[in-house]
């Protein structure tokens, strides 16, 4: 097969050529290791090493993509055919803006890690002792529903012809992730839980711990039941309010704004938050899964405050949005290897309090501790900011965590909660993605359960 | 796609080291995509998705490897890498390969052509028109268009050598509605295993601008819907996910074969209501979730799961059939060379019953008509499922009173099929997206009117 800067090259050249220009390549490398045990065998074992390109640029002015997973000549001659198509079709109003570059870009220093050093029976071994850790903690564990590791490195790579040329590691020093599901049973009642963690340095995660804290997770699930339907005071745990965050993430994007699918547009400078509450766009954070020098588009990354003390201080921006609405990108286009470039959070958070979850929970006095939404892609709506969602948790009986809750649904509006939020807890976490979040005093929410 | 004699090198190599089963899944795929937004044509997209997954059993344990270089070399890199993580195989001797079923394409499809991406564009053009002369409170319009064309090659140890080729093609009408204080949506979503010629016969893409836009203007003007546990008569088409999600992923052997599904070990035993008859059928020609083979190179099937209320079928793929020593039913499936396949849902639906479904609703009493679905999820484990009402209707005395918005459903799989106590006369089927352990496929989801006689409805 072709060296891939071969293939760059010839391609930048046949698009130079085909009267594609400027034209700009963008390169995603990845390679991942996974295995997972169940019942004390390894039982699957996966490794992957792919490479996937996009071909973007400007014929008469308007801008045209197309991507292959294939380095061969067909491929070169598909992707200049595909570029020319979209362009000749493409009527948006703002065209993309393929760009030279800034001055300077931020230098992120790579986390230590040892990933190189650790082998594949090494991986497994930890698999297997985290399960069995899991499945020695009680005799109610009567399951596991997989323990499994993962490593991966991945790359990007951009390249234009108007003389940039980036490449990063992407998450800078790879990333190793771990984690086990169990099925708890007792009597009648039955039901799962987990945990996970992501390292930069694999040797530092301890699988005896990991399955411990898996089974407890699970146990404290058992004979939940649901709650009297009503209106409760509640505290959305870091897990939950995370996967609540990353849903909603999208209506901090001025292209969604820009095209009327967030009710943010052009609110900049009001309050559209309880005054406790900021919420981080930081791309250069140490160890953060979406860390990076620059964006999608070549812009250096920054880091800045999205809502500051409740105010909205500004969108999230491309080189494209930015220019509709007059402003400077914020460095947050973002490409995936298929799809044209896009407005996304990088290290994404809001940023932490000064309470810990039991001090939020002795202020709420009486109510609910969510720790688990479900249904986020349909019970979820993005564009209205109302959400329906199944939901887990514990009941809160005077300042104290009490009996486990399950089959309720919770219903409220993302843009109404943010207003309501009454404190921000310590505990920030972000577990294996870029979405980040503490436990969160979200005032009062809506139940259906009995 | 693959030379047969590097492909019986490669699996040699894969099964060197005791593996007792080695299979090679090649795939080139060509996508097209088209957006329009803001009364415009946003993007027009081609990508070539290419690369091979090699896997190796030993026992019931699976390795699986992939990579993007199709040539001799890396397929043997893979089969190498794939061999080593092999330890104690008992081995196998790999049969000639002598089951050669080339997938003949039905001349009926319609592939490309210089015009194609502008004739598309049209159609596009005409369901934004059709969705906002509905009304001017819709504010936005999102339509796509996507198709792809698939080659797959499969090739095992056991003389398996198939090539099929897959098409499908999709639109995507998303209707805002908007006061300037709040926004609500709506959808339509068609697709079909069809060329260009879904729109001679599948899509209107008028109709689906105008379903789009009238669910999103009627929920913009909906009250949120009561909480609590009342009864729901469910539509036909897409209402059929909640059967997917109750059941469905319940009954495949990824869990199943593990003993963690609900329904484990409950082949013969009564599941559902006696009314309630499910059928997983990959064999419906043209249809979103159909294909000739499956993705493990064997010929798909229609699979009746449940018949009057007994369960008589899992969905199983040759993994989960050695975990459960049973056959497979032609039901492994992958998104792509990027998964290993599992046992996955082809076309599921409840099948026609007896019932007069507007009798259905006069007889219900107070509750909750969820006329068209958002989508779901389930935990199989429990079988605790739950999912979005898209546009639902608030029912008293028998009477349909109003819409009503922010509803979503909830329950238990075993609990809300033994429940339903009216199945109406006319099955519809609709189009999904279903991501579980091997990706996202093409699914169907079906069933006709059913009432469920009491489930927790959650709202406001």
């Amino acid at each position: 097969m072709i060296s891939l800067d071969g293939f760059i090259e010839k391609l930048l050249a046949a698009a130079a050529e085909a009267g594609i220009a400027p034209a700009e390549v963008f390169c995603a490398e990845r390679s991942s290791f996974s295995a997972e045990a169940m019942d004390g065998n390894i039982d699957s074992y996966e490794v992957s090493e792919t490479c996937a390109l996009s071909l973007r640029g400007m014929v008469d002015g308007k801008t045209g993509y197309a991507s292959t997973e294939a380095f061969d000549d067909d491929a070169v001659a598909m992707l200049i055919r595909g570029v020319q198509e979209s362009a000749a079709l493409a009527e948006a109003e703002e065209q993309d803006e393929i760009y030279a570059g800034d001055p300077e870009y931020p230098v992120l220093e790579a986390p230590e890690n040892d990933l190189d050093s650790v082998t594949a029976e090494e991986k497994l071994a930890f698999a297997l002792k985290m399960e069995k850790a899991a499945r020695d903690t009680d005799a109610r564990i009567v399951k596991s529903e997989g323990a499994y590791v993962a490593t991966g490195r991945g790359a990007m790579i951009l390249r234009n012809s108007c003389g940039l040329n980036l490449k990063t590691e992407t998450p800078p020093g790879g990333y190793a992730v771990a984690g086990v599901w169990l099925v708890g049973k007792d009597g009648d009642s039955s039901a799962t839980g987990g945990e996970s963690k992501a390292e930069r340095k694999f040797r530092e995660m301890d699988p005896e711990a990991l399955g411990r804290q898996a089974a407890e997770n699970t146990l404290a699930m058992l004979h939940a039941s649901p709650v009297e339907s009503g209106v409760y005071r509640a505290v959305i745990r870091r897990d939950a309010m995370r996967s609540l965050l990353s849903t909603f993430s999208g209506i901090f994007s001025a292209e969604n704004a820009q095209k009327k699918l967030s009710l943010l547009e052009g609110r900049e400078g009001e309050t559209i938050a309880a005054p406790c509450v900021t919420l981080m766009d930081d791309p250069l954070l140490p160890g953060g899964f979406a860390s990076a020098p620059f964006d999608g588009e070549g812009s250096a990354c920054r880091t800045k405050a999205v809502i500051e003390d409740g105010v909205l201080k500004t969108l999230l921006h491309s080189r494209k949005t930015a220019r509709k609405a007059g402003t400077q990108s914020t460095g947050n286009a973002s490409r995936g290897v298929g799809s044209p470039v896009r407005v996304a959070p990088t290290n994404f958070f809001f940023r932490p309090g000064e309470k810990n979850l039991d001090s939020l929970l002795a202020d709420l006095g009486d109510g609910l501790l969510i720790t688990e939404l479900g249904g986020l892609h349909a019970g979820a709506n993005p564009i209205s900011g109302d959400f329906s969602l199944i939901a887990k948790g514990f009941r809160v009986k005077d300042g104290k965590q009490g009996e486990p809750v399950e089959q309720i649904t919770v219903a409220g509006n993302f843009y109404e909660l943010l207003k309501n939020v009454r404190a921000v807890g310590s505990d920030l976490e972000f577990k294996s993605g870029n979405i980040g979040s503490p436990s969160v005093d979200i005032g009062d929410i809506h139940v259906a359960g009995k | 796609m693959l030379d047969r004699n590097v492909a019986a090198e490669v699996l040699d190599q894969a099964v060197r080291t005791g593996g007792d089963f080695a299979e090679i899944f090649l795939e080139d795929k060509v996508s097209h995509s088209l957006t329009l937004q803001s009364d415009r044509i946003e993007t027009v997209g081609t990508s070539r998705k290419h690369g091979a997954g090699i896997r190796v059993f030993e026992g019931t344990k699976a390795i699986y490897v992939y990579t993007n270089d199709t040539s001799r070399e890396g397929l043997m890199a893979c089969a190498a890498q794939a061999a080593a993580a092999v330890r104690e195989g008992k081995g196998c001797t790999p049969v000639r390969f002598s089951h050669w079923r080339a997938g003949k394409d039905p001349d009926t499809w319609v592939l490309g052509g210089d015009d194609a991406a502008a004739r598309k564009a049209d159609k596009l053009r005409a369901a934004n028109a059709a969705a906002r002369a509905v009304s001017p409170e819709i504010v936005q319009v999102n339509c796509s268009f996507a198709d792809s064309v698939q080659d797959v090659l499969i090739c095992n140890t056991e003389g398996v050598f198939v090539t099929d080729r897959r098409v499908h093609s999709r639109i995507r009408v998303a209707a805002v509605a908007s006061d300037g204080k709040e926004n609500q949506s709506g959808s339509s979503s068609p697709g079909a295993g069809m060329g260009f010629e879904i729109f001679d016969s599948v899509i209107d893409p008028e109709k689906c601008g105008r379903i789009a836009a009238n669910k999103a203007v009627t929920m913009l003007h909906a009250d949120s819907c009561p909480a609590g546990i009342w009864p729901v008569v469910i539509d036909g088409g897409f209402g059929g996910v909640i059967f997917h999600e109750a059941c469905g992923h319940s009954l495949e052997a990824t869990s199943v074969a593990y003993g963690i599904s609900e329904f484990s070990g409950k082949l013969g035993q009564q599941i559902a209501a006696p009314c309630v008859t499910a059928v997983d059928d990959g064999t419906l020609p043209g249809e979103w979730g159909s294909s000739r083979i499956d993705d493990e190179g064997m010929p798909t099937t229609c699979l009746t799961l449940i018949e009057n209320g007994i369960l008589v079928n899992y969905m199983v793929d040759k993994l989960g059939g050695r975990r459960m020593n049973t056959a497979p039913t032609g039901s492994g499936r992958r998104e792509s060379y990027q998964w290993a396949p599992t046992s996955r849902m082809r076309n599921t639906y409840i099948a026609a019953g007896q019932d007069d479904e507007a009798d259905m609703i006069a007889t219900m009493g107070t509750g909750l008509y969820a006329k068209s679905m958002g989508g779901g999820s389930v935990n199989p484990a429990t079988g605790e499922f739950n999912f979005a009402v898209e546009e639902g209707y608030w029912v008293e005395d028998g009477k349909i009173l109003r819409p009503v918005r922010g509803a979503s459903l909830i329950g238990k799989g075993g609990e809300v099929l033994m429940r339903i106590d009216r199945v109406g006369r006319n099955m519809t089927m609709a189009q999904g997206v279903c991501g579980s352990a091997s990706g996202s496929v093409p699914v169907n989801v079906g069933q006709p009117m059913i009432r469920v006689s009491h489930m927790t409805v959650g709202g406001k």
